[in-house]
């Protein structure tokens, strides 16, 4: 039995190629029947995400087999075999392990450390087990991987810091309020990136959220957009005090609040404190704000500086979490070794005990004047010692298997008792 | 007979007190109409103790420490009703009712009265006094634990690092004021019981001279810096670093003041 992967992502191909190879879940079944059919394919599963497309197969004949999947490939895609030559990426054997393993830790993905891809890979998985395409060692591996990548998550914090600025708001919101679900949010000013801000801070919980933009209209299409209330656009400064957090994205060319404006929000608030986000270039929010006790101001560079550390951490997490993934293909090969030497332990069992079957035929007629109790002697003598020829060889079978050289012994075995006549 | 109102008086500051407490705890309290009734009454019953003792004495009852502290406790007690017929300013009885309550007390213990009645009583009675202060204390060492490390992350934060300091990832600020504010009202809530039964043990145990006691003379003085800061606390709107900081100074200067009583009284003596 061989491995196999072969496919395309965000790093060897451009979204055009990857939309055309791309599987959706409805065809999916139809496919991995298909892809079953295929010379030599003996266990096969399709991950199809909007990052990458991969084909991994358990296979007997791996130059025969990579060509069936190919052609696989460029039928379901429409695309001529040449012009997807040049994307397509192939791993055998170990390197397919090492490669599940990556993806499934979030090592392969645009953004390191990033959830989603693990859970895509467990639907891939619980789809090809419905339709019967794993069921053996493919299944044994993809288990394991979904075990590497929790090991992987516990053991580093590849996925614990916000890598967006707009998650860093949230991040940042939380660790200034501790919880949101009492918490109201003000957006001045309709950018995109304040609205992915609310929307992400909607999601996490907090209560409010007033908007107010100088067009009236888009104001109320940005409310509606996640359940807010409009606030007239003369009138913001009078909602401020009951603003936790105000997310500025104005066009305005100067400063709309000043220290000043803010000392007033925060006596009127009793010093209950305000987290002021600043996403305007040029900015809205007075940065001598800050100095201002119980007033957190970012802007749009405090966000991406904090962001970019961040990924700074993750890129050092990420060194950690590919050791623990070599670690961990070690271990997975040597259990595939073993698994795989089981065949020849069991022919090396089958043809010694031919040939003591042999023996006793070959006998019969000298042996036909023993008694039931001789008879039941003889059997158990000989085979006592057939069992005892055979356990050093089975525990050397055992032993080498795990090892990185053990093929070749397990051929020498295999010739010694000639198991492949 | 006038001792007799002013205790009575006591009695009715009591209920202030517990007004008091419950702001500290809960941030708002449910009997602060109660309290201010009983308030009314008592004014008016400290009002006649000193009006009889007058009488008696012929003269105005200024004479000793007792008396002096009665009738400061009671031109307090008018001065803030006044203030509170004009202003409405209810933010200010977290302060002075409890104040109120002590002075009276304090002033109510002139007169010794006849010893414990039996050693039980009396060692229960310190006993208990002894864990109020404790717990108090514990309370108020968790606040100060908070404080430091809501100044930390609170620096943290203003100053934009990402990287933790020596404490690793710190709980956030919302959270850590929510320990302060209620770790200082329970160390508040303890330590005020601790000086109402310790002063009613001393005073109890030693007769007229308990308050010139150095030890019970500098507990007050504490317990006024616990007053002003639950006040500053609750009404005066302090939060964040400014209360964190505060917290912090009012600590230092109970441990000064304790350390000064426990710890350097031997080498005084010297």
């Amino acid at each position: 039995m061989k491995l196999l992967l072969t496919g395309v992502n965000h790093k060897t191909a451009p979204v055009e190629v990857r939309e055309r190879l791309s599987f959706n879940p409805t065809s999916l079944p139809a496919a991995l029947e298909e892809l079953k059919r295929c010379q030599g394919v003996l266990e096969a599963m399709i991950l199809s995400t909007c990052n990458r497309v991969e084909i991994t197969a358990a296979v007997e004949d791996s130059n025969e087999a990579e060509k069936e999947i190919v052609r696989f490939l460029t039928r379901t895609g429409g695309i001529d075999a040449e012009s997807i030559a040049p994307y397509l990426y192939q791993y055998r054997d170990q390197e397919v392990i090492r490669h599940l393993f990556r993806v499934a830790s979030s090592l392969d993905s645009m953004v390191i450390g990033e959830p989603q891809i693990l859970g895509q890979l467990k639907s891939a998985y619980s789809t090809a087990k419905q339709c019967g395409a794993v069921a053996g060692a493919l299944e044994t591996i993809l288990t394991r991987a979904f075990a590497v990548a929790k090991r992987v998550r516990t053991e580093t914090a590849i996925g614990q810091s916000a890598v967006s600025v707009s998650y860093v708001a949230v991040e940042l919101a939380k660790q200034i309020f501790g919880r949101l679900d009492d918490k109201t949010v003000l957006l001045v000013g309709a950018g995109e990136m304040s609205e992915l801000a609310a929307r992400h801070l909607r999601r996490a919980g907090v209560r409010r959220i007033f908007v107010t933009n100088r067009t009236h209209d888009r104001a109320v299409q940005l409310a509606k957009a996640f359940d807010g209330e409009v606030v007239p656009y003369d009138r913001f400064r009078e909602e401020l005090p009951r603003a936790d957090i105000v997310i500025t994205s104005s066009g305005a060319p100067h400063y709309i609040l000043t220290r000043q404006d803010v000392r007033k929000v925060i006596a009127a608030r009793r010093n209950r404190p305000v987290f002021l986000i600043d996403i305007a270039v040029p900015r809205n929010i007075e940065p001598a704000v800050n100095e201002l006790d119980n007033v957190f101001l970012y802007d749009i560079d405090d966000l991406q500086q904090v962001v970019d550390e961040n990924l700074k951490a993750r890129m050092q997490e990420a060194e950690e979490a590919e050791a623990i993934v070599e670690e961990e293909v070690k271990r997975m090969i040597s259990r595939l070794r073993v698994q795989e030497v089981k065949p020849t332990i069991v022919s090396l069992q089958q043809r010694l005990e031919a040939v003591r079957m042999a023996e006793f035929e070959r006998l019969g007629g000298k042996l036909a004047s023993l008694t039931p109790a001789q008879r039941e002697a003889v059997e158990a003598l000989t085979r006592g010692i057939i069992n005892k020829i055979a356990h050093g060889p089975i525990t050397e079978l055992r032993r080498k298997a795990a090892e990185p050289d053990g093929l070749q012994a397990i051929e020498v075995i295999r010739r010694a008792f000639r198991l492949d006549e | 007979m006038s001792i007799f109102w002013l205790r009575v008086a006591v009695g009715l500051y009591g209920v202030g007190l517990a007004h008091a407490i419950l702001v500290a705890l809960r941030r708002r309290s449910p009997i602060f109409t109660l309290a201010l009734g009983a308030f009314y009454v008592g004014v008016v019953l400290h009002m006649v103790s000193l009006v009889e003792m007058t009488v008696a004495l012929g003269r105005l009852p200024l004479d000793n420490f007792y008396e002096s502290i009665s009738a400061c406790a009671f031109l307090i007690a008018v001065i803030f009703l006044f203030v509170y017929r004009r202003y409405q300013f209810t933010g200010l009885t977290v302060f002075l009712f409890p104040l109120v309550f002590v002075m009276a007390l304090v002033g109510a213990t002139e007169i010794p009265v006849k010893s414990w009645s039996s050693a039980d009583v009396r060692d229960a009675w310190l006993l208990i006094h002894v864990l109020l202060v404790l717990s108090g204390y514990a309370a108020l060492l968790l606040a100060a634990v908070a404080s430091v490390f809501y100044l930390l992350e609170e620096r943290r934060l203003k100053r934009k690092a990402r990287k933790a300091g020596l404490f690793g990832k710190l709980p956030p600020l919302g959270t850590l004021d929510r320990i302060i504010t209620q770790s200082i009202g329970m160390a508040f809530t303890l330590i005020t019981l601790a000086v109402v039964v310790g002063s009613v043990w001393a005073f109890i145990e030693s007769g007229r001279d308990w308050i010139s006691e150095p030890k019970i003379a500098i507990s007050l003085i504490t317990w006024g810096f616990y007053l002003v800061m639950i006040y500053l606390r609750t009404s005066a709107g302090w939060r964040g670093r400014k209360a964190a900081l505060l917290v912090l100074t009012v600590v230092f200067c109970s441990a000064l003041t304790w350390i000064a009583h426990i710890g350097l009284r031997p080498l005084l003596v010297q």
